[in-house]
């Protein structure tokens, strides 16, 4: 039985948009999507298929390429999502019909039972422990096993079980219920059914993400047949702490570690056989991570990958690889791969694979893991009919020439693996980009629809003796399999100040935290003490908490009993359990001397400062012009258009001159940006909400201040100049560029040319430049695509180290090869050689290169040579990362404040980047990325005001002597010697409270809100 | 580079009789065999010879050369050596068709090497391809090129075998008069279209080869009992000649083809049911090309749906284990997998065993792409290996739907002396036992 419900929020104005979203799919795009929009002034509506938020990113054990934790970087995004008053997560829903347009559309939502009330459920999974039927973890990728009624994994969002009904014996049978009784809440309820909704939206974004291959679809790798072949997804639940084998390196056959494993790359991908043609883009990375994991699990496996092309072309990709290359018992292999058979005594799985030209070699492995490909997940056709926007042949999402972002449908737009294979860092970027479009469809009606969360006011415990509350918390199994909560629960009543002390499974669970409100207002509590994890997860969380019961979110301290003690002392569980109790006690006995803290808040300059005026930069600027915010835009040469002046059509065929000039147009013709060209930056100050920053004209002479909310760094690359294969010394020699303009002219000597030859990765992933500047593969590809319209007889070889045209550039490459285009593979350390030489009066530059297959030098004369040349950060970007202090990574490009989660922020806040100012990309990738960067800081434009301090350092003006030495150690600039009085000064807006300065201070006059001296000194004392 | 070492290069280069100029001469539509020696040796292709460094360059003719005989598939090829991880050759001793086809992209192509030969066509390497590159024709195309100019240089039993095929139709020579000699005693109407619908193409190793005369038997058998208004051409056919043209003689194919679709047309044949996958392939792949479309059914398929319509009445059982080979022209070649399992199963007592590697994973008996005519050493032969896994699995039977599969593997099991131990039959065979 379904009920259709109208949704009470939106009033439905004729014709005039609506300030809500609807987002499809709550993994990490859909996730970064809602946060950016809910941030900005809109109410979304984050609608997942399954019963939790978290989509594959949940899955993975670790993230390349810095080998985080991905649960960790993840979850407490889940717990933004929960606690967002304008973000509301519907699970277990599917987008059944769309009508209306953009501004204004109509969604019918079918939501399938859980059988659960989600407002009852606390997630105690107590009726999991009496469900006598066990079904495949899904989660665990059919792994392990879990109970028909479940939580789908620990950190799930919402916290809420879920019924399989295709497995429950009461659905099925209208037996058992034993589950019910069991509830104390009596949240299971049987009755529920399915439910039809409507929700009124004024955009839409799809973030449905991927299914991986199956390999069973291609037998021949003996998926499901041999014991000890796996996909790499259940190789990352292997890996997995939390997986069914809890972190412990065992096979399948026989639970022994495995000795020796291989990865076999491109397992549905790059494959005609398998009806995959494209690259998946992201198997590479993860076999490299898997390789450098395991390492660790066993350090004296031995690790085999075989591979056809490794593509590590992001961003610290290439050093990545080049670690794994460099570990001992790691070898990569260019071979693809016969699986012969699995021997039955021993399970090992025997390969076949060639040794270039000479011969095959056969070997055992353990283990086999399978990198399969990412494809559309099944009912993707499904979804685009219902929401009328077209996918391409792969069952990717098509878009609009260089918009990579937009649907076919005004209105709808889409992020991450919907769009074609794609690595987090690229998803959550294009999450962001789609905030951006919907929010600027909809500014007009920015913060009309969205719910400031209400507090109570503040109460005032000056005066009051202390009385403490203390929760404990058992973190599931984490704290509580090491350290006997109850007793320290006991311990802690009797402790001066404490008036109540309690255990939790979950104090940061939902129903946690509002009990922990409850308590706080009944008992009257003024100081709390919450003893858990790290406070770097939760701790905004429960400061929230304390706001919601009317305290000074300040007066909360943290006792770390999980990192700092139950993980750490696993096999000593009394001893662990006292020092919880010493921690508990000195956490108590700071609490006793906590203060309030305030912040201030301050107004917000509704003007942005982007820096550089190529596409990147246009189409950032244009995106918050849009939106309503003035827009400074500083070029440095003459001309808007950066380097992309010199590209005329991308590898697509997309015509980017056309593009670039409707672009400028635009920029130009916009009144709220203002274009100061042949401009730069001489000096720069301020923080987040208010910057001043000094330009300095060349042709109008002089400078002139601005003064600016956010800045957008989009400074471009520039195009090596190599010193090698006589470039610069021959005129036959160019680079790729310089090739692609003289084939816009379609030169004669390009028409009469007979030989060409490319020779990639010039200046790139060598010792100087330790990285790959992932354009140049494709650029080489397009070139060679266009060479042959030009000159169809002409004989095209590229010589290359790897061919990294990944996601959906894979075709093209095929493309070439059919027309004739020669790929010859070299080795780094076997170089191509040019010289210049006569064949039968011809002037050639003659081209040797060591033919991998056949094993012998091939002598190429060619009439032209084209050089991939790397990318590099422009001579600028040194200067501007020193003014702006915005660190530069150590290959010279812009630094992210995170690579994975943040990869347009800069660790400053109100700073961000786009564009090849952060790493080599493609045109539509600067256009997604300019657009993240407009979102991300729409998310501070939008606020009336900012608020900043609270905890951070304060000065006792008596005390400072003027010394200087705190304004030279702070990391932030956040504190200065004002010159007239000689006393040190805090940016509250820029403090971020790290303590650098007080540790320095020499004549203790620097204190830091929250971690006094005194309160310091009481940690001491209490232990 | 220095002049002395160009001059010696090209010295070197004469003096195997390889130069641009005569590949230049070639007239590359001309199959004549007393054309002065082609562009072959080891050392074809090698441009000059640096400090004792030999240098290759793209050999333009050659590359044309393979072009034109149809092997420009080697475009789409990218090294990555799939193709020779998973040829069987590689199982009995060294065989890299990948390094093949890079020789070929350069024009390189050593026309004195053997192996050109050693390919079975059984498809493993295409129906795995990631690029979907043509690899069998190249190898050809190859072929082709070497019958043109090294005529001499093929195996010796597969030009007698062409010889034979050209003058009496059969690979053996045999009478061609005597085609029809295994249904003397059957009262087989010669086909007619008034009369019948159905024309049985028995292909020409149950026709002539003694061993496998129970195959043809045992089809036509069925078919009457099916009641099929089936007839048979007898010495009017030739052999369909896919074989030919997989072992490169192209020219031979087209008379041989056409020969057959001259008769079909002229005697208004719709419909063949044949007992060769090779038969099959052709007629349903190549024919049409040169004017002939027919529908075509292999009699595993047309068993298959008399046993599903009801049309075969089983009265007695088969008790035995049996294994099924997964014929590569049957299998790989068309897809066909299912229907000879339904049909054994179907059978009463037959225990239908498990097999590791089946179906697209089939391992290649050793008989297609013209080997069938040539000669296998002893301890090369794949059939031998099957046997064995068949033996290894306790099989009674090892059953297939293939007349080369069936004569290499009776020709194994005769040569291993384990004919006490397995049977070698063919699916009709086993069905009309039980009739």
């Amino acid at each position: 039985m379904s009920e259709l419900e109208h949704d009470s929020d939106a009033q439905r104005p004729s014709g005039g948009k609506l300030g809500t979203v609807l987002v499809i799919g709550a993994g990490v795009s859909g996730i970064q999507a809602s946060l950016d929009l809910a941030a900005s002034g809109f109410k979304v509506y984050l609608v997942e298929k399954g019963p939790a938020i978290g989509g594959k990113m949940s899955q993975l054990d670790k993230t390349f390429p810095t080998n985080d934790c991905s649960m960790c970087i993840l979850s407490p995004k889940f717990i933004e999502c929960a606690t967002n008053p304008n973000i509301e997560i519907i699970t277990d829903a599917q987008v059944e019909r769309l009508d209306g347009e953009a501004g204004n559309f109509k969604a019918t939502l079918f939501q399938q039972p859980r059988y659960i009330d989600p407002e009852r459920c606390t997630g105690c999974g107590t009726c999991a422990e009496y469900c006598p039927i066990n079904i495949l973890d899904a989660y665990n990728e059919n792994l392990a096993t879990l109970k028909c009624v479940h939580i789908p994994f620990p950190q799930a969002v919402p916290a809420v079980s879920t019924i399989d009904s295709a497995k429950c014996l009461f659905l099925l049978r209208k037996e058992c219920q034993i589950c019910v009784p069991t509830c104390k809440n009596r949240a299971i309820n049987f009755h529920q059914g399915e439910r039809r909704r409507e929700l009124t939206v004024g955009s839409v974004i799809v973030a449905t993400g991927y299914q991986a291959f199956d390999p069973q679809l291609q037998s021949q790798y003996g998926y499901k047949r041999f014991r000890n072949v796996v996909t790499s997804l259940e190789y990352e639940r292997l890996l997995s702490a939390s997986g069914p084998n809890r972190g412990q390196l065992r096979r399948p056959s026989d639970g022994k570690p495995p000795e020796k494993i291989a990865w076999i790359q491109c397992v549905g991908s790059r494959d005609i056989a398998a009806g995959n043609p494209y690259c998946s883009s992201v198997c590479c990375m993860y076999a490299v991570k898997q390789v450098i994991l395991s390492k660790e699990h066993e350090p004296h496996m031995e690790a085999t990958v075989f591979h056809n092309d490794v593509r590590a072309y992001g961003k610290g990709f290439e050093r990545y690889y080049e670690r794994a290359k460099n570990t001992p018992g790691v070898q990569f292999i260019w071979s693809k791969v016969a699986v012969l058979g699995e021997d039955q005594e021993t399970g090992h799985v025997k390969i076949r694979y060639r040794l270039n030209g000479k011969k095959v070699r056969d070997e055992a492995f353990d283990l086999v893991v399978l990198s399969v490909g990412l494809t559309s997940p099944q009912d993707s056709r499904e979804l685009a009919n219902t929401l009328d926007i077209r996918l391409n042949s792969h069952g990717f999402c098509e878009s609009p020439d260089l918009s990579p972002i937009e649907t076919s449908q005004p209105g709808i737009y889409h992020c991450g693996v919907f769009h074609a294979p794609m690595d987090i860092p690229d998803s959550v970027t294009m999450a962001s980009g789609a905030a951006s479009l919907a929010s600027q469809l909809l500014t007009d009606v920015r913060g009309t629809l969205t719910e400031e969360k209400e507090y109570p006011s503040e109460r005032d415990v000056s005066g009051e003796p202390p009385r403490v509350g203390v929760f404990v918390c058992d973190c599931g199994t984490n704290i509580v399999k090491v350290v006997d909560v109850g007793e320290v629960v006991e311990y802690i009543r009797g402790l001066y100040g404490v008036v109540h002390a309690e255990e939790d499974t979950f104090s940061c669970s939902i129903d946690s935290v509002s009990r922990m409100v409850e308590t706080i207002i009944e008992k009257g509590l003024n100081r709390v003490v919450v003893a858990a994890c790290t406070p770097r997860t939760h701790e905004p969380v429960f400061q929230d908490a304390l706001r919601e019961a009317g305290l000074n979110p300040y007066l909360l301290e943290f006792a770390n009993i999980r990192e700092q003690c139950s993980l750490v002392h696993m096999t000593d569980k009394e001893n662990a359990t006292d020092k919880a109790k010493d921690l508990v006690r000195m956490a108590v006995a700071k609490a006793t001397l906590l203060e309030p803290l305030y912040q201030v808040s301050y107004g917000v300059s509704r003007t942005a400062l982007v820096i550089g005026g190529g596409i990147a930069g246009m189409v950032s600027a244009l995106s918050l012009a849009n939106q309503g915010i003035k827009v400074h835009l500083v070029e440095k040469t003459k001309e808007l258009g950066g380097l992309a002046r010199r590209i005329h059509h991308t590898l697509e065929g997309w015509d980017v001159q056309t593009f670039l000039q409707g672009l400028i147009q635009r920029v130009y013709r916009n009144l709220l940006i203002q274009v100061h060209t042949e401009t730069e930056i001489v000096d720069f100050s301020g923080y987040v909400g208010n910057f001043t920053t000094t330009l300095s004209r060349a042709r109008k002479g002089g400078t002139k201040e601005i003064g600016h909310g956010v800045t957008i760094v989009a400074a471009g690359t520039e195009e090596f100049k190599p010193k090698d294969y006589l470039y610069g010394k021959d005129p036959r020699v160019l680079t790729l560029l310089e090739l692609e303009e003289e084939i816009h002219e379609a030169s004669d000597r390009l028409k009469g040319c007979n030989t060409l030859v490319m020779i990639q990765c010039v200046g790139s992933r060598d010792r100087d430049r330790p990285y790959c500047s992932r354009v140049c593969c494709a650029h080489a590809v397009k070139n060679a695509l266009k060479l042959k319209e030009l000159n169809p007889e002409m004989d095209i070889y590229v010589l290359y180290r790897d061919i990294r045209t990944y996601g959906l550039r894979e075709d093209y490459y095929r493309q070439a090869a059919e027309q004739g285009v020669v790929f010859i593979h070299y080795d780094e350390g076997d170089k191509p050689e040019v010289e210049i030489a006569e064949e039968e009066g011809r002037p050639v530059l003659r081209v040797s290169v060591t033919e991998p297959t056949l094993g012998q030098r091939l002598m190429i004369d060619a009439d032209m040579l084209g050089l991939g040349v790397a990318a590099v950060p422009t001579t600028e970007s040194r200067r501007l990362s020193q003014m702006l202090k915005a660190p530069l990574n150590e290959d010279g490009f812009f630094m992210e404040a995170h690579m994975k989660l943040r990869p347009v922020d800069f660790a400053t806040d109100g700073i961000f980047m786009c564009g090849t100012a952060h790493s080599p990309k493609f045109i539509d990738e600067s256009i997604a990325q300019a657009q993240a960067a407009a979102s991300r800081a729409m998310t501070i434009l939008a606020q009336e005001e900012m608020r900043a301090g609270g905890p951070i350092s304060v000065v006792n003006r008596r005390k400072c002597t003027g010394c200087g030495v705190c304004e030279a150690v702070c990391p932030f600039g956040a504190i200065e010697v004002n010159a007239d009085d000689r006393v040190a000064v805090v940016n509250e807006a820029l403090c971020k409270g790290c303590g650098v300065c007080t540790a320095s201070c020499r004549s203790g006059a620097l204190d830091l809100g929250g971690v006094s001296d005194e309160q310091t000194l009481s940690l001491v004392q209490a232990l | 580079m220095h002049e002395k070492s160009i001059r010696e290069a090209y010295g070197y280069i004469k003096l195997i009789g390889l130069t641009c100029q005569y590949v230049s001469e070639l007239n590359t539509t001309t199959l004549s065999k007393d054309f002065p020696s082609a562009p072959v040796g080891r050392r074809k292709g090698v441009r000059a010879v640096v400090s004792d460094v030999e240098y290759l360059a793209p050999f333009k003719e050659g590359i044309e050369l393979i072009k034109e005989a149809g092997g420009d598939a080697f475009k789409l090829c990218w090294q990555c050596g799939l193709c020779s991880a998973s040829c069987p050759w590689n199982i009995v001793r060294t065989f890299m068709p990948h390094k093949m086809i890079c020789q070929s992209r350069y024009g390189l192509v050593d026309l004195e090497d053997e192996d050109w030969w050693l390919c079975s066509t059984c498809h493993m390497c295409v129906s795995r391809c990631p690029r979907g590159v043509a690899i069998t024709d190249i190898i050809r195309a190859a072929r082709k090129i070497m019958l043109e100019y090294q005529y001499e240089r093929a195996p010796a039993s597969l030009r007698s075998a062409m010889g034979n095929l050209s003058s009496e139709g059969n690979p053996w020579g045999n009478e061609r008069s005597k085609r029809a000699a295994w249904a003397s005693d059957l009262k087989i109407p010669p086909y007619s279209s008034e009369a019948h619908d159905v024309l049985y193409f028995p292909c020409c190793v149950p026709s002539y080869d003694l061993k496998l005369g129970s195959v043809s038997r045992a089809t036509a058998l069925l078919l009457q009992l099916t009641g099929a208004a089936f007839g048979i051409l007898g010495a009017k056919e030739s052999c369909c000649g896919e074989s030919v043209r997989k072992a490169g003689n192209e020219e031979l194919f087209e008379t041989l083809a056409k020969s057959n679709i001259e008769i079909f047309n002229n005697k208004g044949i719709r419909e063949i049911v044949v007992s060769s996958p090779h038969c099959y392939t052709t007629f349903k792949q190549e024919y049409p090309q040169l004017g002939g479309q027919f529908r075509v059914l292999h009699v595993s398929q047309y068993l298959a749906s008399r046993i599903e319509e009801g049309r075969l009445n089983f009265t007695k059982e088969l008790k035995k284990r049996i294994v099924y080979h997964d014929p590569c022209y049957l299998g790989r070649h068309n897809g066909i997998y299912e229907e000879p399992r339904r049909i054994l199963q179907s059978v009463p007592g037959v225990m239908l065993m498990d097999e590791m590697e089946s179906r697209e994973n089939s391992l290649c008996c050793g008989g297609g792409g013209g080997r069938m005519w040539m000669e296998t050493k002893k301890e090369e032969r794949f059939s031998d290996i099957l046997v064995e896994q068949a033996l290894a699995m306790d099989a009674e039977i090892l059953a297939t739907a293939c007349p080369y599969c069936i004569l290499n593997f009776k020709d194994s099991v005769v040569t291993m002396e384990v004919a006490d131990r397995l049977e070698v039959r063919d699916i009709s065979e086993i069905v009309q036992e039980v009739m």
